[in-house]
């Protein structure tokens, strides 16, 4: 397998669009890279890049050490899996898996060989002799896998190859995909614009948008401390509450207003904002929906961050309860036991995990307390 | 000119197309001349009689007159009414693996036809199925490029054209998908696939007369029109495009002062006049540079 590096590599088509913009990054020999952002944020662009489909304006793209930016995609040794595959429909799954080989003139031998390897490895050796029509949604997704597969190639390069599959198969082809990895040991760059397959899949997680990266760290580091209002908002579902909010900073005491709701910082969070000089101006406060709390003995034991509203939705999701509510005319949600008493209509008091709470700069979006 | 050679190349092309071997020796020159002149012709009857591709290529391309398609078309049993789209493909590398893998893409019994156009061009004529929609054909046409790209590693662009209900419209559609193909990759070159129904604006650029572009250009930047926008301001512009005209989403993602911003708008507002934060302004520079890569890609070609 392969280590991947990307230095300073832009994206600007004939047009002027500027599809991407100083990507930096170096990824390891076996890691599971994942590009996550909206749509038209570049992520696929890049992909493409690194596939040789698109040329790169600018910047150096490096495989094993090599400067690949002028090499043919066929002699970059690399495997795509793409949204929408296509089978050849006259051909038996084993044919499918071969033919790419055939194609290459590789010995019948060796074809065999590799061709049996992958469907051990994918699970498809009893499907071997069937046709495509006679297969499922996530058998086909396996047999194009297994295309890829059987190149052996030194990466992986997977553009939403999940996307076209129903919900619940996407949840089973996820888990097939990590084992993949775990079994090939191999480098595998993943583009998607879920988040969940993002956060469930990869080793690392490149966030872009508008062909910017935004930050490149573990899922559970963004999740925990984005960089910015952006990350924040994206990773996690339902996403992070945001509202604008106040700074004041007393002697040693620093409290964020929300209208009428006075929340005090926590020891471990203002230094920040005093040293930034926050003092005064509004900054964004965000907080997580599964750290916004409607239990007693949280809230008894949190008189410094309790905010008040009426629940105008109740979701009941079987082992969580989403209440959505407005703070100051922001819509909120917070993540709750299903034990909860709350209901839609319901005057209801919730306290912040001021500990949990992420501050970002109202300006520059950059975060301030992480 | 040398008959031998000539006559050799003939007889080898014969025996591709047909299968058939001849061994023909000529003693003078004016023999080889009549032998060549009869195994061309040989080769011209055997493909207008039997190969479907050459019927299909004479037929986009405007040689076969319109009386003569149905009969034609029934002799190579190819039913002249169906609803049909046809895609254009054009790619880069020149190997055997796009032909091979669009062969078994669609096979023989999908009634799907594989014209070769050019040495890096094939089109694809595909009957639609009943209930395939539009929305189909757009799948069917980024399946097409997807599998391409992911077994060939090509790098390819396609175009398709509306839907066809006989074949006497297949050479309107070829315009068509060509068209689309051209205007596709000069204005909207983060695309690979180009339906002729959604080319916008640059359809009509792409059909205006060079005198009336160029006209156009010197009410913009004056007598001296510019080779091409330098591609900074084009990167800084195309941004604040796409920010709709915000100035500091713009600065923010460029990670640059919006004074700077500023001062690059307005150098662009000394040089022609136009104010790029006001909306009909903008609208107007966007229009002057798709109008300035046609006018480069016309001279480049």
């Amino acid at each position: 397998m392969a280590s991947l590096s990307l230095e300073g590599i832009q994206k600007i088509y004939p047009n002027g669009f500027h599809a991407v913009k100083d990507f930096n990054l170096d990824i390891e020999d076996k890691e599971f890279i994942i590009f996550v952002g909206p749509s038209g944020c570049g992520k696929s662009t890049t992909l493409r890049m690194i596939a040789g489909l698109e040329d790169i304006s600018g910047g150096t793209l490096k495989i094993d050490g090599k400067v690949m930016n002028d090499v043919e995609p066929k002699d970059r040794d690399i495997a795509m899996v793409f949204q929408n595959y296509a089978l050849y429909p006259h051909m038996t799954v084993y044919d499918n898996m071969a033919f790419g080989l055939k194609l290459r003139k590789v010995p019948k031998d060796e074809i065999d060989k590799k061709v049996r390897e992958a469907a051990r490895i994918l699970d498809l050796e009893k499907l071997l002799d069937r046709k495509p029509k006679a297969l499922s949604g996530g058998q086909r997704q396996r047999v194009a896998m297994g295309r890829a597969i059987v190149r052996n190639p030194k990466v992986f390069l997977m553009d939403e190859p999940l996307s076209n599959l129903d919900a619940k198969l996407r949840v089973q082809m996820r888990i097939e995909i990590s084992k993949l990895h775990e079994n090939l040991g191999a480098t595998i760059i993943y583009v998607t614009h879920d988040q969940t397959e993002a956060m469930t899949l990869g080793t690392r997680i490149v966030v872009m948008k508008d062909g910017v990266v935004q930050q490149v760290d573990t899922p559970q580091n963004l999740y925990n401390t984005p960089c910015n209002l952006f990350v924040a908002g994206f990773i996690g579902s339902p996403q992070m509450n945001f509202m604008d909010a106040k700074c004041s900073v007393k002697g040693d005491d620093v409290t964020l207003t929300v209208g009428n709701h006075v929340l005090k910082v926590p020891a471990s969070k203002k230094k920040a904002l005093i040293d930034g000089g926050y003092d005064g101006k509004t900054v964004v406060l965000g907080i997580r929906p599964e750290d916004v709390h409607d239990s007693e003995a949280f809230i008894s034991n949190s008189p410094d961050s309790i905010i008040e509203s009426t629940i105008k939705v109740y979701e009941l999701l079987g082992a969580e309860v989403f209440l959505y509510f407005d703070v100051e005319g922001t819509q909120m949600t917070a993540r709750v036991n299903p034990r909860t008493t709350l209901r839609t209509g319901d005057k209801a008091v919730f306290a912040l995990d001021m500990e949990k709470i992420h501050v970002f700069d109202k300006d520059t979006e950059l975060t301030i307390t992480n | 000119m040398d008959y031998t050679q000539e006559l050799s190349k003939a007889v080898n092309e014969l025996r591709r197309i047909t299968g058939v071997t001849l061994d023909v020796s000529a003693d003078t020159p004016e023999e080889a001349k009549q032998a060549l002149a009869q195994i061309r012709c040989l080769c011209t009857a055997y493909k207008e009689k039997y190969n479907k591709a050459d019927f299909l290529q004479s037929l986009m391309t405007g040689g076969i007159p319109a009386y003569d398609i149905h009969e034609r078309a029934a002799r190579l049993h190819i039913t002249p009414e169906e609803r049909r789209v046809l895609f254009l493909l054009e790619f880069r590398s020149a190997d055997e693996t796009v032909n091979e893998i669009l062969k078994n893409l669609f096979p023989s019994q999908t009634k799907t036809y594989l014209v070769p156009i050019a040495e890096h061009t094939i089109a694809i004529l595909r009957p639609l199925r009943s209930g395939e929609s539009a929305e189909d054909v757009h799948h069917i046409a980024r399946t097409i490029v997807d599998t391409l790209n992911m077994e060939a590693l090509a790098q390819l662009h396609l175009s398709f054209s509306s839907v066809i209900d006989t074949l006497a419209d297949l050479p309107e559609a070829f315009r068509e998908t060509s068209l689309a193909l051209k205007v596709g990759k000069l204005f909207y070159s983060e695309q690979t696939v180009f339906p002729y129904n959604e080319l916008g604006i640059g359809r009509l650029i792409y059909q205006l007369p060079v005198s009336l572009c160029e006209n156009f250009l010197k009410e913009i930047f004056g007598p001296d029109i510019p080779e091409e926008i330098d591609e900074e301001t084009a990167a800084t512009i195309s941004r604040f495009f796409q920010n709709n005209l915000n100035i500091a989403e713009t600065s923010r993602q460029l990670h640059m002062h919006r004074n700077t911003l500023i001062y690059r708008l307005e150098q662009i507002q000394k040089r022609t006049g136009l104010d790029l934060r006001l909306f009909e302004d903008a609208m107007t520079y966007k229009i002057a540079t798709m109008v300035l890569n046609y006018l480069n890609a016309e001279r480049n070609q």
